[in-house]
């Protein structure tokens, strides 16, 4: 029960820190990359504490509503991946919030978060099916959706679905919004459609969706962690090789359209997932 | 505490929007020319938006004419509080060689209050980013007297 | 006991039906409806409350009855027959001519007479079903009295069909309820032909030519259907010797020789729940009056299809033909919410996603372990309850604005905020957790996680449900901020089975773990899931039913606080590249020649990929490649 406890406190407060953390990074490396010297790492806290600090302008309150319960969607579901819940339950939870993300960019008629919000649609409807099929295969060989189960697994999952790792890593990047996929919105320097589904949102709002969005991104890198689950420096240099490679990727990839990822991630991720389950099979 | 360290973060995240209105575009690629690898603002936190909602300071630069102080006048608008003004060059400072021209405003500050003026045709990279530190602190100052 | 709740229940709304018909009075109707709705309800739950039982009617009676069911039931085939030949439909003739013929053969010749005959039997599944009929089938009539009274005036007709409408419709309840409640499977299929003749009648209420139209191409596919069922039926008792489905079933698993009049229930099944290739049949029936497509086509009548198979589930478990069911079962699923995806016309959007469910509850029933029982079970009850929300909300949607173009409902919360925040309801009630369509598709996929290609499309299904069902919960909130917005007022009959169902629909999410240990696990043959602290848990996977569904109501509670603080004073109108003309809640800028211009934003629809008439052909053409392996893989 106190573990629970501390694993919940942490859920609520380390995960921001993190994510935010991870988001200075993310900006500092890809400066370095583009031989920029780029922001102080604590630069998304400074961006969040400001946008915080900003007069509320909204379009309307349904989408202060939106903004609300897509932070409440993406905290619980990192809140239940800390207590080694169902991962199916985790996904679901998830897309509580990527539902009202998009909700919230559709509350106004504004073109640009129209196009914004649709796109994140077809985001979703590429990634969900993919994060299913990892969640299947995971159980295929822990013999259980829970995470618990991931844990009490002798060998890490890396060794037997490799394949679905690289399936999840899609997923990630869209999640994360990366380049060749950052269609619906993009990220700090970058722009698309102004800022796609984020247009609308400014202030405050747009600094719940921030935060909610660090969440997110805990809980996609614990996701990728969960494959080298039997020791905690694996996880470490896994989520860091995986974050990094995001990166390169971001940073070396033009962003595509939808249609070609929408085709291009269904194909290759369906192969993907198909080839390792025979091999699971096979081996 | 917190309410400290959001002040702090005013100075160090200001999310720049440009606007032209009506430049000749030797000021855009200077203003521009601020985010690259050699000037970097991101150093200080600036981020080129596209999107008054989401930005702390405005970069006007451009004569400004008849037609398109309506939008300037909106953007402005659109900006939530504190915000700041840099108007960059001859053409923003006070219409330059335009400025006798008949669809000619002539002037950025005619429209809205600008916070700081950058002089130059174009100015020097180096100057837009002392007029944005300037700007910087300007509205760290409304933002205190807001409170 | 059991004879008067079954009076109530099937015998009481054909009487209230008969009623409707002679005594052609408004108010005697508005209160014929209304007091049969409460008999039901009544009738309904105490019998719940009575718990599994067979019950025969007494000697003089058993027989009585079941002369007079054979005999309504030549009657009504000797109707159609009829309509047949006056719309020179040859097809439908054909059809019911191989229904008759077989079904006499089968009543002189095969069954015995003198024994005993089976009466009815209520257990846990047919209680469930009798319950979503006779609660969510009330709710419905209810509303239809003044959608009926909008839509003639509508239709400025000069006599009132209203009385025939009522009677259908009432009939229609007795109807479903006798075939969930029969242990005689002639009764059944009885029951089975009224529900095919009402939704016939009722489709083509209207008369328009594409109404008839329509109302032809379910009958004959209904009929086919009927065809099915007949030779199923006849096979069946063939085999067992019986036309007690009790008895039939317990004879079940002896191996192939029941399989094939098993597949042939199964097919029929399929055409009434409009499985593809039948879908169009479905969807044709959309021209009818919404309480009729809300009624019969989607949270009732298509039910009876997946019931038919769920009653037989048990006898072909671990089958190859219960493989197949799977498969196609998953199959429909993926294929029709790819179709409801390209489509813009609400009503059809919830044709295409009632099916597709269907789908999913058919596979569950091909996967057929406790768990996927389970899942198929809950899915009945909840995309009953949520559907029959949405279909309303269409209904009283398309007789305020005059259209069910989704395209058309943009903004549909600054005009009429209170049916666009029930629909908003109903759909989240659909797609999101803590609510209950969505742990019955998270038990679906945890059930199905052993079969690949089920799990596969049911993960891609998904997906494709959040796409449709996300930009349409958007549009509908997608306006501009307007001062002082006031609940539009709707009248009691259309507000009140609103409020009941949208209220339904979330309360009993919440109750779900006792929903599923009180009624669906007593029915399994083990528990695949402890219920403890409102968790649901078993050894693959849990869900914590009740802490996320109070988590998230506290979250939708807060996040309403926050959203109410907003004033006009934070309202800002919205980016349009400093161009906009005027104030937050207008919606135009100002263009070339300084014309103002209103801004026109549309949907992705994706009809280059997922249009109706790119698809429709391939996903009949595998489908019916799925189905003949299916049946195949029976024989």
């Amino acid at each position: 029960m106190i573990k629970d406890t501390l694993l919940v406190l942490f859920a609520l407060a380390g995960a921001p820190l993190l994510g935010g953390f991870m988001a200075g990074i993310d900006r500092r490396i890809t400066a370095r990359l583009q031989a920029r010297f780029g922001p102080p790492i604590m630069q998304p806290f400074y961006d969040v504490a400001k946008l915080f600090g900003k007069q509320m302008i909204v379009p309307n309150s349904w989408q202060v509503f939106c903004a609300y319960v897509y932070l409440v969607g993406a905290v619980l579901s990192v809140v239940l991946f800390f207590l080694q819940s169902d991962l199916l339950l985790i996904f679901f939870v998830q897309a509580v919030g990527a539902v009202f993300l998009v909700l919230g960019g559709m509350a106004v008629p504004s073109p640009y978060a129209q196009v914004g919000a649709q796109r994140e649609l077809i985001q979703v409807l590429t990634y969900e099916p993919l994060l299913i099929l990892v969640f299947v295969t995971i159980y295929s060989v822990t013999g259980s959706f829970k995470i618990s189960a991931i844990y009490a697994h002798e060998a890490p999952l890396l060794k037997e679905l490799p394949l679905i790792f690289i399936v999840l890593t899609y997923a990630l990047t869209i999640k994360l919004r990366k380049s060749p996929f950052d269609f619906s919105t993009s990220h700090h320097g970058h722009q698309e459609i102004v800022k796609g589904v984020l247009t609308e949102h400014s202030g405050p709002i747009l600094g719940l969706i921030e935060v909610g969005h660090w969440y997110e991104t805990v809980l996609i890198l614990g996701l990728c962690a969960l494959f080298w689950a039997t020791s905690p420096v694996g996880m470490i240099i896994l989520i860091t090789a995986t974050y990094f490679a995001e990166l390169i990727v971001d940073n070396a990839m033009a962003r595509m359209t939808w249609r070609w990822m929408l085709g291009y991630v269904w194909s290759v991720g369906l192969a993907m997932s198909v080839i390792n389950i025979i091999w699971l099979y096979a081996k | 505490m917190i309410k400290d360290f959001i002040e702090k973060s005013r100075a160090k995240s200001p999310w720049m929007v440009h606007f032209d209105c009506g430049s000749c575009n030797g000021c855009d690629i200077e203003t521009l020319a601020c985010l690259t690898p050699i000037y970097d603002v991101e150093r200080f936190g600036v981020v080129n938006v596209g999107n008054p909602k989401h930005a702390d300071l405005l970069m006007v630069t451009g004569a400004v004419n008849h037609r398109n102080k309506h939008a300037l006048k909106k953007i402005y608008d659109q900006m939530p509080d504190p915000k700041a003004v840099v108007a960059i060059g001859a053409c923003g400072l006070s219409g330059g060689v335009f400025r006798e021209a008949y669809n000619v405003v002539g002037g950025i500050d005619k429209v809205i209050p600008v916070d700081v003026y950058v002089y130059g045709c174009p100015p020097k990279p180096e100057a837009i980013i002392d007029g944005v530190v300037k700007a910087i602190e300007t509205f760290k100052a409304k933002a205190r007297e807001a409170a | 006991m059991p004879s008067l709740l079954l009076f109530m229940c099937i015998l009481v709304p054909i009487i209230a039906g008969v009623l409707c018909y002679l005594v052609r009075i408004g108010f005697a109707r508005t209160l014929t409806v209304l007091v049969t709705g409460a008999v039901l309800t009544a009738g309904s739950l105490m019998l719940l409350g009575h718990g599994t039982f067979t019950y025969v009617p007494p000697s003089p009676w058993a027989g009585l009855v079941n002369t007079a069911i054979t005999l309504a039931d030549f009657a009504l085939l000797a109707i159609m027959f009829g309509i047949a030949r006056k719309h020179r439909s040859k097809l439908i003739m054909t059809l019911v001519v191989l229904q008759a013929v077989p079904l006499l053969f089968f009543e002189l010749f095969m069954v015995d007479h003198g024994a005993p005959a089976p009466g009815f039997y209520g257990d846990n599944l047919s209680l469930i079903i009798t319950l979503l009929v006779s609660i969510v089938g009330s709710l419905i009539c209810v509303f239809a009295l003044p959608y009926m009274q909008k839509h003639e005036a509508h239709l400025h007709l000069k006599r009132s069909r209203q009385p025939q409408f009522f009677f259908l419709l009432l009939i229609f309840l007795g109807a479903m309820n006798g075939l969930a409640l029969s242990n005689n499977i002639a009764w059944l299929y009885f029951f089975f032909e009224v529900t095919t003749f009402c939704s016939f009648m009722l489709i083509g209420h209207d008369g328009t030519p594409i109404a008839v139209k329509n109302a032809l191409r379910a009958l004959w596919m209904n009929s086919l259907g009927g065809v099915a069922f007949v030779f199923g039926m006849i096979g069946a008792h063939h085999i067992a010797g019986t036309t007690d489905i009790q008895q039939i079933i317990a004879s079940g698993p002896m191996g192939g020789a029941l399989l094939v009049p098993l597949a042939l229930l199964c097919l029929a099944g399929f055409t009434k729940s409009a499985q593809v290739p039948f879908q169009s049949w479905l969807l044709g029936a959309m021209v009818a009056p919404t309480p009729v497509s809300a009624l019969l086509h989607s949270s009732t009548m298509v039910k009876a299809g997946v019931y038919v198979i769920f009653r037989f589930a048990p006898t072909f478990a671990g089958t190859f033909f219960s493989q197949g069911l799977a498969i196609v079962g998953s199959f429909t699923f993926l294929v029709t919410i790819a179709l409801a995806l390209g489509q813009r016309n609400g009503k059809k959007i919830l044709a295409y996603s009632t099916i597709s469910n269907l789908g999913l509850i058919i596979a569950c029933a091909g996967i057929n372990t406790p768990t996927a029982l389970a899942a198929g079970i809950l899915l009945i009850i909840f995309h009953a309850i949520s559907k029959a929300l949405l279909f309303l909300c269409v209904g009283t949607i398309e007789q305020e604005i005059g259209s069910r173009d989704i395209e058309d409902m943009r903004g549909l919360f600054a005009v009429k905020p209170r049916i666009a925040v029930i629909t908003v309801i109903g759909i989240m009630t659909m797609l999101l957790p803590p609510f209950g369509v969505l742990i019955s598709k998270w038990m679906a996929i945890e059930a199905a996680s052993n079969n690949l290609p089920a799990v596969g499309m049911i993960a891609m299904g998904s997906a494709l449900g959040f796409v449709v069902w996300g930009r349409w919960a958007g549009i509908l909130m997608s306006a501009s901020y307007k001062k002082g917005l006031k609940p539009e007022p709707m009248s009691a009959f259309v507000n009140g089975p609103l409020s009941v169902l949208a209220g339904g629909a979330v309360l009993f999410s919440l109750v779900l773990p006792w929903i599923y240990s009180l009624l669906v696990k007593p029915m399994l043959a083990f528990a695949p899931y402890q219920v403890h602290f409102g968790s649901l848990d078993s050894s693959i996977g849990g869900f914590t039913v009740i802490p996320i569904f109070l988590i998230l109501a506290a979250g939708f509670v807060y996040a309403l606080k926050q959203a109410q603080k907003t004033r006009a004073r934070h309202v800002a109108p919205m980016y349009m590249s400093g161009v906009h003309s005027g104030g937050p809640d207008d919606e135009t800028f100002r263009g070339p020649m300084n014309k103002i211009v209103q801004i026109e934003t549309g949907n992705y629809y994706l009809t280059r990929l997922f249009g109706e008439e790119r698809l429709t052909f391939w996903v009949n053409n595998v489908a019916v490649a799925l189905l003949v392996l299916m049946m195949g893989g029976a024989l």
